[in-house]
């Protein structure tokens, strides 16, 4: 068989552990087929998006309820971006917990997590865009929480949203950061971490010497196996775009007096940040919103560099010895995530 | 240190690693300053600035004994023997706007709570409700001021 072009964007043949499906979880694969669909979807909405606070909801509402097929389009949109947020993070998880991170990929696991933390920034600059009553508080505390960080805050405050009044203006400034200003450094560093996956040596296996698998597979059944991926992940998109429609409120009033009135009705952070908007109930803001969130970045961050090399053997296997620190702390992170997440919502 | 070994010094580092250091110097000075340059483009203040002035009409709106909530500041306007009070009903803790309780304001962001007078009953708010400056003009109207 004559190889296409996609075939071409493989390597002829890899070794079989790193395409398994119980290795991978085919999360970085899926992350990037959910982006592509963003892409897409993302561009069809900006034809009857208006990023202006009068006509911002209404223009939801027209791409929701009038256009053809555009209330499917907007559910794809919506939850390819909840989807990429999970799959991230099990994506982050799995390297960690099969020690991929590990010298030469320490570079690469800084780039995807710098990817992992701009996708939450488009996650919530793309709820933002809707301009409806529900956005109003999230971005009022968000920004806030900017304003509270020393000498820098109010510049990066102005850099966010221009200033101003959170729920009267800052639309046009989360548009552009929304489909340009953060989309941009995601294709680019999106990339780069795919070229490096493959500069590295591919995904993370012993090297060849301790290697005890050294069955390998073609491009075509990587091809294959990417098809099927892409498919299931289709099948369940269209699924949850047919029946589960993307939230949608009534549009945010002009005047300051009745978004006062509006806005009080929801004060939840979108999903993703009810767990910083549960530790923001103990206190100051900047050390609960900015210092301790960017702490536990920092310190994710840190896994690779601090915590001893795991051994080489161990490399892509699911939960080695050699790895055990770098283990608890990801699991300490997350559960304290998922606890606080849980914890907001009882409420 | 003394000049003979930064003379030695100097002659180790050749005309190639010179020009490269120099080099290297210049292309980070550059990034520095596109950098620099790029974030102060990003931090004018586009959007108009916050309304610090309200004027919410004649004093004669506001019997005593009145508490009077004025939605677009958001302030509580109290007219007690004493006079006039604009209590602020942003909260102090992040700026949400309070709602009316049974003990006083609560907040509907990180539930901190105050009372009718605007000291913190709990948290997290730490700071007690802002007392804005108010004045009566000569037409016999109320000013707010939120700054």
């Amino acid at each position: 068989m004559r190889p296409s072009f996609f075939h071409h964007l493989h390597p002829p043949t890899i070794p079989t552990a790193q395409a398994r499906w119980r290795h991978t979880l085919a999360a970085g694969g899926t992350a990037i087929f959910l982006m592509l669909i963003l892409g897409v979807t993302g561009i069809l909405e900006m034809f009857y998006y208006i990023p202006n606070p009068e006509e911002a909801a209404l223009s939801v509402q027209t791409i929701t309820y009038l256009v053809p097929f555009g209330g499917f389009i907007r559910n794809l949109h919506y939850w390819s971006a909840q989807l990429l947020l999970i799959v991230s993070a099990i994506h982050l998880l799995r390297v960690v917990f099969t020690a991929a991170y590990s010298h030469p990929r320490r570079f690469n696991y800084l780039l995807g997590l710098t990817l992992f933390v701009i996708v939450i920034l488009l996650d919530f600059t793309g709820y933002i865009l809707r301009w409806d009553v529900d956005i109003c508080y999230p971005l009022l505390t968000g920004t806030n929480l900017l304003k509270t960080i020393p000498l820098i805050g109010d510049a990066l405050h102005r850099i966010a949203i221009g200033g101003g009044d959170a729920c009267t203006s800052g639309l046009l400034r989360m548009y552009v950061w929304h489909i340009f200003g953060l989309t941009l450094p995601v294709i680019i560093l999106g990339v780069w971490h795919a070229f490096r996956v493959r500069r590295d040596g591919g995904i993370a296996v012993p090297p060849p010497q301790v290697r005890t698998d050294n069955a390998r597979i073609s491009r075509n059944e990587l091809v294959r196996r990417e098809v099927l991926a892409m498919f299931v992940i289709g099948i369940a998109l269209i699924l949850l775009s047919s029946f589960a429609p993307a939230p949608i409120a009534p549009a945010m009033p002009t005047t300051p007096a009745a978004i006062g009135a509006a806005a009080s009705q929801s004060a939840r952070a979108p999903w993703f940040f009810l767990w910083v908007q549960q530790m923001l109930k103990w206190g100051d803001p900047f050390i609960f919103g900015i210092v301790i969130p960017i702490g536990i970045l920092v310190l994710v961050a840190l896994i690779p560099y601090i915590f001893p090399k795991p051994a080489d053997s161990d490399i892509g296997t699911w939960f080695p010895k050699s790895n055990r620190f770098a283990q608890i702390t990801i699991g300490l992170v997350s559960f304290i995530v998922i606890l606080l997440t849980l914890l907001a919502n009882a409420k | 240190m003394n000049v003979t070994q930064w003379k030695n010094k100097m002659t180790d580092l050749s005309r190639r690693d010179f020009l490269k250091l120099i080099r290297n110097g210049f292309l980070y000075l550059s990034g520095v300053l596109v950098t620099g340059g790029l974030l102060r483009f990003l931090s004018y203040e586009s959007e108009p600035k916050r309304k610090t002035e309200f004027d919410i009409g004649s004093a004669d709106n506001y019997p005593l004994g009145s508490r009077t909530s004025i939605p677009e500041i958001p302030a509580l306007l109290i007219h007690t023997e004493s006079g006039y009070t604009a209590l602020s009903l942003t909260c102090t803790h992040l700026g949400c706007t309070l709602e009316p309780n049974e003990t006083g304001f609560a907040c509907p962001c990180h539930n901190s709570s105050f009372d009718e007078a605007g000291n913190v009953i709990h948290g997290p708010a730490v700071k007690p409700l802002q007392v804005l400056r108010i004045e009566i003009t000569d037409d016999g109207n109320i000013k707010v001021f939120t700054a």
